[in-house]
């Protein structure tokens, strides 16, 4: 009756020599640590670091960075969702779900230094690792919580400018953050003008039932396509005329000097048209059936519109 | 008198099997009330698994004890009967519960246990009383007693494997929790009025 355990060690087992067969020579294995919630990777080549969670590390990379510039976002999408700062009207407060080697906060906090931010990590180890390997130092003004992104969210009363939520755990988003509950909670928490960010993978049906519950919670959510992964930043209120984001962007890019420029990102922007997915709820989030579901590839664009 | 008492064996084991297949179908289940609250990690796995296992321990000796002293399938249907009360109602008060709960005792292993714990204790406990009853009603010699628990628990644990198999791989991506919760305690409290309804029956011969 108790099989799940057994089948899970034997998955591993089964897949741990394949795993050490696929990396290629160049990559080495720098550290490997199984932790409460995933097997975590970090790999080293030459000037790279990299750090992936579960079996596949081709598909599963959660963070990467180059040695010899710390401050690059090498990840495309985590430059896409860097954009959230351009909307709100201030910017206070930033609040990221899933730090990863913490690439993105730490691009933000150098770039944004009177803005407090707070990244929530579920894995106490991928705080560690991010420390170890990926030069995250936690200051003042750039701190993080070991909990679970909802709970979090649950227990702390405070408003956010942005939040920005990029919670995969190899492959997947746990349901309990991907439902129409979860988005409503995330919206009680942000201040007014606020923002959510959300990384979506775009290749399966999960796409668009996860932009379908966006939009079921957030009546505007425009989107930018990240070369593999698609950002979604939804808000309240009524679509932002093209006019008016660019030119919110290129106060805050002038204002901040940012190295990945806000107005060249908000030209990429496509709006949700026609919603195409299931909205998702507590009830019924079948995330890993959806995800098993694959769609050719840039179908997602075709329920997306020109913004004007 | 002979196929009377195949029909009877055949009546226990089928019921064997849906209980077994409806207990595990909660323990899936649970997890999807508990992730919003207490998150999705192993923690809130092993609470559940525990939880469960606690219920069948407390299930099988109340079971033995009550079957020993009344051999009454009408007892049996009767719990089973409240445990799938207790089931059906688990919608209409879970998120207040565990809003609480998130306040009260907050979300580490003492929240996490209390959640699981007052989703599913008592009704798993309720319905695992089965198990010995089967045993103990068929058993009418000694000298086939060690195969007739091997069966009545094969079959039961057969239940537990379907039901967690078709539960999540079949049933959760076409169904909401609730409707699911709904459905499977419908099929306990349908078990337990077969097991009232045929009291006499289910007796056999030593009625």
């Amino acid at each position: 009756m108790r099989s799940g355990a057994a089948w899970g060690s034997a998955l591993v087992v089964v897949l741990l020599p394949w795993l050490a067969a696929s990396l290629s020579a160049a990559e080495k294995l720098l550290e490997k640590r199984e932790s409460l919630y995933n097997n975590i990777f970090i790999f080293g080549d030459g000037d790279t670091v990299t750090m992936t969670f579960g079996q596949n590390k081709r598909y599963y990379t959660e963070s990467s960075m180059k040695l010899s510039d710390p401050g690059a976002l090498t990840v495309d999408y985590t430059r896409l969702m860097t954009l959230g700062i351009a909307y709100p009207p201030k910017l206070e407060r930033i609040l990221e779900i899933g730090l990863g080697g913490g690439r993105t906060v730490s691009y933000l906090s150098a770039a944004l230094p009177d803005t407090a931010i707070l990244a929530v990590e579920l894995d106490k180890e991928v705080v560690d690792l991010a420390k170890k390997y990926f030069r995250f130092k936690e200051t003042a003004k750039l701190r993080t919580v070991v909990s679970d992104g909802r709970r979090f969210l649950m227990r702390d009363d405070d408003k956010w400018d942005v939040i920005l939520i990029d919670a995969y755990r190899g492959p997947f988003v746990p349901f309990h953050l991907l439902t129409r509950e979860f988005y409503t909670l995330v919206k009680s928490r942000l201040a007014p003008g606020g923002v959510v960010v959300q990384n979506i993978e775009p290749s399966t049906m999960l796409f668009d039932s996860a932009t379908a519950t966006l939009r079921s919670v957030f009546p505007s959510v425009d989107l930018y396509d990240g070369g593999g992964n698609v950002v979604a930043i939804g808000y309240e209120g009524p679509t932002l005329r093209q006019n008016e984001l660019l030119a919110r962007a290129a106060r805050v890019q002038e204002r901040y000097n940012l190295r990945y420029d806000l107005r060249t990102i908000a030209a990429g922007r496509r709006l949700l048209g026609r919603v195409a997915g299931k909205v998702m709820t507590d009830d019924f989030a079948p995330v890993e059936t959806l995800r098993a579901i694959e769609q050719h590839n840039e179908k997602w664009k075709e329920h997306t519109e020109a913004p004007r | 008198m002979k196929s009377h008492s195949l029909l009877r064996g055949f009546v226990l084991f089928a019921l064997a099997l849906v209980l077994g297949f409806a207990l595990m179908g909660f323990e899936m289940l649970g997890s999807r009330y508990l992730y919003p609250y207490f998150g999705g990690g192993i923690n809130t796995w092993a609470s559940l698994i525990a939880t469960v296992l606690v219920a069948l321990m407390l299930g099988y000796l109340l079971g033995g004890a009550l079957v020993d002293r009344t051999l009454s399938p009408r007892l049996c249907g009767l719990l089973l009967i409240v445990a799938g009360g207790y089931l059906m109602s688990i919608p209409l008060w879970v998120d207040a519960l565990f809003d609480w709960t998130l306040r009260a005792i907050g979300d580490d292993m003492a929240g996490i246990i209390f959640g699981a714990t007052t989703l599913l204790l008592l009704p798993l406990t309720l319905m695992s009383v089965f198990t010995p009853f089967a045993v103990r009603l068929l058993l009418t010699s000694v000298s086939y007693g060690g195969r007739l628990v091997g069966v009545v628990y094969g079959i039961s644990t057969i239940g537990n494997v379907l039901g967690t198999l078709v539960t999540v791989f079949a049933f959760m991506p076409m169904f909401g929790s609730r409707a699911l919760t709904m459905v499977f305690a419908a099929v306990t409290i349908g078990c337990g009025a077969v097991m009232v309804l045929c009291d006499r029956f289910l007796r056999g011969a030593e009625a």
